[in-house]
């Protein structure tokens, strides 16, 4: 599939991921070693009452999620991504993620932009979600990425 | 040193972070984490794609900003969290060898009405690399505890 093939709209879960202390700290302890994140005491008396994770990670797990779907597109499904990204908008942290916590990651192109720069490639933006099982949502954001066009000819 | 409250931020004023010394093996490690995809992992798959080498993903540049922010301000910081990130952009590829550096501006201050103890510094963070050239570019905002409430 090519950047012309694609429908806005069309969604995708990309499944879950259950999160753990130890990979919260281990992950804010590297990126984000703020004491609600990497130390369960000091985090007790915070106003969060408990650890959470930095929402870098929470984030980030929505990338490791989005990859894993990627290679399990069928062929004639496979969309010609360029693989990179020029960034992200409006990233909102709307609920503390917790140790234990599942959360059921989604994305749905949100719009299609041509590049006037960039004739081979247009950028297709997502409005990717984290949300519980009781569809609670913990995270948003709009997602951008590079794909490429129709060659011409095909 | 001295705690930074929500009254001691004001616009233009200038903090810097940094450095970061960007290693292969991190930036493999976090892509193999997170974002494994073929030009963060490796050399040859990088020449070939877009970023023209080995690159960090864009998530493990926003985590080593995010980093040395931490170092720089949130450190010394009456910090209540942040509601997010209102932009990000990953303008240049990070790659092995790169020593990044992290300057904050601070873009407005304002008092929460709903919330007497806190107020919202937004800043703008530009991530440099050792020629100069931005990297990384986010605009966000962040909670910071009054100076009246404190007990």
């Amino acid at each position: 599939m090519w950047f012309e093939d694609i429908e806005i709209g069309a969604r995708r879960d990309l499944g879950s991921y259950t999160f753990t202390e130890a990979e919260m700290i281990a992950f804010a302890k590297k990126y984000d070693p703020q004491p609600i994140h990497i130390d369960p005491d000091a985090a007790k008396k915070s106003i969060y009452g408990g650890l959470i994770a930095s929402g870098w990670h929470t984030a980030a797990i929505w990338m490791k999620l989005a990859v894993g779907n990627r290679m399990m597109e069928p062929g004639d499904k496979k969309l010609n991504r360029a693989g990179v990204s020029p960034g992200f908008e409006d990233m909102r942290w709307l609920k503390p993620v917790r140790p234990g916590d599942t959360l059921y990651y989604s994305s749905e192109v949100a719009g299609k932009v041509d590049l006037k720069s960039r004739p081979t490639l247009g950028l297709v933006k997502s409005l990717n979600e984290a949300r519980d099982a009781k569809g609670e949502l913990y995270m948003s954001f709009i997602g951008k990425g590079f794909v490429i066009r129709r060659p011409t000819g095909e | 040193m001295t705690t930074l409250y929500f009254e001691d931020f004001a616009p233009g004023q200038i903090y810097r972070g940094g450095p970061y010394h960007v290693t292969k093996e991190e930036i493999v490690e976090f892509a193999r984490e997170f974002d494994p995809q073929p030009h963060h992992l490796d050399e040859e798959a990088g020449k070939n794609s877009l970023l023209g080498g080995l690159a960090a993903s864009g998530w493990h540049v926003s985590a080593m900003s995010m980093r040395m922010f931490c170092d720089a301000i949130l450190s010394r910081a009456a910090a209540l969290g942040a509601p997010g990130v209102e932009d990000c952009r990953w303008m240049k590829p990070v790659r092995p060898g790169d020593d990044l550096r992290l300057e904050i501006t601070i873009m407005e201050t304002r008092a929460s009405k709903s919330k007497p103890q806190l107020g919202f510094v937004k800043m703008d963070w530009r991530v440099f690399n050792q020629t100069e050239q931005v990297a990384s570019f986010i605009s966000s905002p962040m909670f910071a505890r009054r100076t009246a409430h404190v007990v």
